[in-house]
């Protein structure tokens, strides 16, 4: 059959790229108005006027699919308007990939288009919102009949309809609130990001907070200016008793050392008081110089200060400070005086806690592992299921995509 | 069984997948087939029975130490690259795979415990190896099938046919495509259990939302234009810098300085 080839004015339908593309550039150019006349971040409303709104929304949607019969309805379903709106909003995320994000000293004009907040931007809820539609009306048009193609193409748009939908929305409702109690205090009072103080039904105490370490390594140190000499990726020399091996020219053997020790006039000893830092004492043979140094030297601590071993007019030989391999809180949760439950938090560990998540994220760093307080954070995310379950649906149907690829041959075609 | 019989199990894994995929790469009949897939799965089945049995001996999931997560991750990845090989004939896939896979097994051979020993706390999670494995195997799909976009595009400019080209990209930037969303997904469940938020908007993760949404640009534009050949083909090819600025450009980004992803000491 011929077909039959005549020219679509713009605007005439069916609509196609340029339309698409012009809606899709209106929008982000409205967003960006908007912004510069409203000059704040757009904050979206919480529980329960946010699930009202996915409601409205979804009907809204459904109904026009159903009822409405006007070629503009089937180009919310299209490909063209789809890639339109993906185009639009990939440049927005572009933009969030080159210029940093939340700074406070931002030139005018990005604080005017909200370039320097764009996930609170006008901008950007006004084209993820064309999306939405945009998705939304591809999702009921496809959903029927039921095949196995057909539930593919729904897990993964529907998935995502949902992540985005219940992320946004259920962004409002979520609670991330900073707790840092004192070894041995109890606290109930936690902080928001604003530093906003918040009572908590509950009081938390800490009954130890711990850390193990890795050993301390050992590097090479400029004597011009304390730096250290070594590019990414080098290799450095674990510290442990007896160990032997080669950092540049130098030959070292580790002769003696303390996890926790202290000076004591010229040489270190074992010491179990708080701030008691690493420290070994070291054979370094220059292999080219033929020289050979003896001596002990520390990382130090916010306590004591570190000791080098100067092994020739450029370089010393330094101990870096042993960094964390797991730090965690031994917490209690006191209900009430009498009723309390006991739990670990490490990190990778949350515990859950009557509708919290309890996260382990910092400790007093500079103390290290002699750290007097712990912070945790309380995480209440009650969109989580929804977003998860969206989550798993992408899963499921990025599976068949990896099974079928593109189903269509070429023979077929 | 320990870590001492480790290097009996590698070997023989190491011979029969080499010489597996030397039968696939010349595959010619189907005796060569049959004796291909026994070694292919010998080999696999090898390293797997070294993991149960160290399983057995250490009496607890071998999954905590780096030698051990790093044996998965073996395991792991050739078990893609056959999957993928068997469903979609992939030669060059089962290739990158297997020899991936062997690095791994030979680092452990080599040096069991050194390579990113000082893991920062956040890294030590069960998460962290099916998030890495997923990511590589979907970078290196999309990776190729920008070469052949490339391919296809100076193709196109000596003016000859590019069907089985276009064709073939299709299909592998669908598999590669569906890895990096798991990449994505994985990567935003760790991140909930490690840190409290599934989705952040570090640099990194941005970066690869962008080159998520580029390849999703592709798949969308293939359904309709199916005539447009030449801009599919320089989509493919723009996707790829975005791919690369991922990969390799983050850490020089003005945006990425306080990115979770850069790692310096
Ligand atoms: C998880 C993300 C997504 C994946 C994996 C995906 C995948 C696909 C696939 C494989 C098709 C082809 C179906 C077929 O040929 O029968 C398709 C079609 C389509 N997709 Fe997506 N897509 C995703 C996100 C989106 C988004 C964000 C939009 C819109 C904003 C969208 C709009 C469309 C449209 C309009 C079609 C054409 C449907 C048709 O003509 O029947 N998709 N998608």
């Amino acid at each position: 059959m011929e077909k039959k080839v005549t020219k679509r004015g713009f605007g005439q339908h069916p609509w196609g790229y340029p339309e698409s593309f012009t809606i899709a550039f209106s929008t982000l150019i409205l967003g960006f108005i908007i912004q510069a006349f409203t000059g704040t971040g757009v904050s979206l409303p919480g529980w329960p006027v946010n699930i009202i709104i996915a409601a409205i929304f979804i009907l809204y949607i459904f109904l026009i699919h159903r009822f409405v019969k006007h070629p503009v309805v089937k180009w919310f379903s299209s490909p063209q308007a789809a890639i339109a709106a993906i185009s639009v909003f990939t440049i927005l995320v572009l933009l969030m990939g080159f210029i940093p994000q939340r700074q406070a000293e931002a030139p005018e004009f990005l604080r005017l288009s909200g370039l320097n907040f764009i996930t609170r931007s006008w901008a950007y809820l006004m084209t993820a919102l064309l999306l939405l539609i945009i998705l939304g009306f591809t999702i009921i048009r496809r959903f029927l009949p039921i095949t196995v193609k057909n539930m593919a193409f729904f897990l993964n748009h529907a998935g995502l309809w949902i992540v985005i939908v219940a992320a946004s929305l259920g962004s409002a409702d979520l609670w991330r609130l900073s707790l840092p109690v004192e070894e041995g205090g109890v606290s109930f009072t936690a902080y928001d990001v604003n530093n906003k103080a918040y009572r908590l039904p509950f009081a938390v105490k800490l009954i130890d907070f711990e850390i193990e370490e890795y050993s301390p390594r050992l590097g090479l140190m400029r004597n011009s200016d304390g730096t250290l000499k070594m590019k990414k990726g080098d290799k450095l020399f674990e510290v442990e008793k007896g160990k032997e091996g080669m950092l540049d020219q130098f030959k070292l053997f580790v002769v003696n050392y303390y996890e926790n020790s202290r000076k004591d006039s010229l040489r270190y000893d074992t010491s179990s008081m708080v701030g008691a830092a690493p420290a070994a004492l070291v054979v370094a043979i220059d292999t080219r110089e033929k020289d050979t140094v003896l001596g002990w030297i520390s990382s130090g601590s916010f306590n004591v200060s570190p000791s080098y071993l100067p092994l020739n007019r450029e370089v010393s030989l330094a101990m870096i400070s042993p960094s964390p391999e797991k730090y965690s809180s031994k917490i209690r949760i006191f209900e009430t005086m009498e009723e309390y439950h006991d739990f670990t938090v490490e990190v990778n560990k949350p515990v859950k806690f009557s509708g919290w998540k309890i996260y382990q994220v910092g400790y007093n760093e500079r103390m290290g592992k002699w750290s007097n307080y712990s912070i945790l954070e309380l995480v209440k995310d009650p969109w989580l299921p929804v977003v998860y379950i969206g989550i798993f649906m992408i899963l499921a149907g990025s599976l068949y995509l990896v099974w079928m690829g593109r189903a269509k041959k070429m023979e077929e075609k | 069984m320990t870590w001492i019989h480790y290097p009996i199990f590698v070997y023989i894994t190491t011979f029969l997948w080499l010489m597996g995929l030397l039968m696939a790469l010349y595959d010619q009949s189907r005796m060569y087939r049959i004796f291909r897939d026994i070694l292919l799965m010998t080999g696999t089945a090898t390293i797997i029975l070294f993991s149960i049995l160290l399983w057995h001996s250490l009496e607890r999931p071998p999954f905590r130490t780096l030698a051990e997560t790093r044996l998965w991750y073996s395991i792991f990845t050739a078990i893609i690259g056959l999957v993928i090989f068997y469903r979609w004939k992939m030669k060059w896939m089962l290739a990158y795979a297997l020899v991936m896979a062997i690095v791994f097994l030979f680092i452990n051979y080599f040096k069991p415990d050194t390579f990113d020993k000082t893991l920062m706390p956040a890294l030590q999670s069960p998460w962290f190896i099916p998030h890495v494995i997923v990511y590589i195997i979907g970078y290196a799909l999309l990776a190729v099938s920008s070469l052949i976009g490339i391919k296809g595009l100076y193709l196109l400019y000596k003016g000859k046919l590019v069907d089985k080209s276009i064709w073939l990209a299709d299909n592998v930037v669908y598999i590669g495509f569906a890895f990096l969303t798991f990449g994505l997904l994985f990567g935003a469940l760790w991140a909930k259990e490690a840190w409290g938020h599934y989705w952040t908007w570090d640099p990194k993760e941005t970066w690869a939302f962008i080159t998520w949404l580029v390849y999703l640009l592709y798949i969308h534009f293939r359904i309709r234009k199916r005539k447009s050949v030449k801009a599919a083909l320089w989509i493919l090819a723009l996707a790829f810098v975005a791919l690369l600025i991922c990969w390799f450009g983050i850490n020089y980004l003005p945006s990425a300085q306080s990115s979770v992803h850069v790692y310096s000491s």
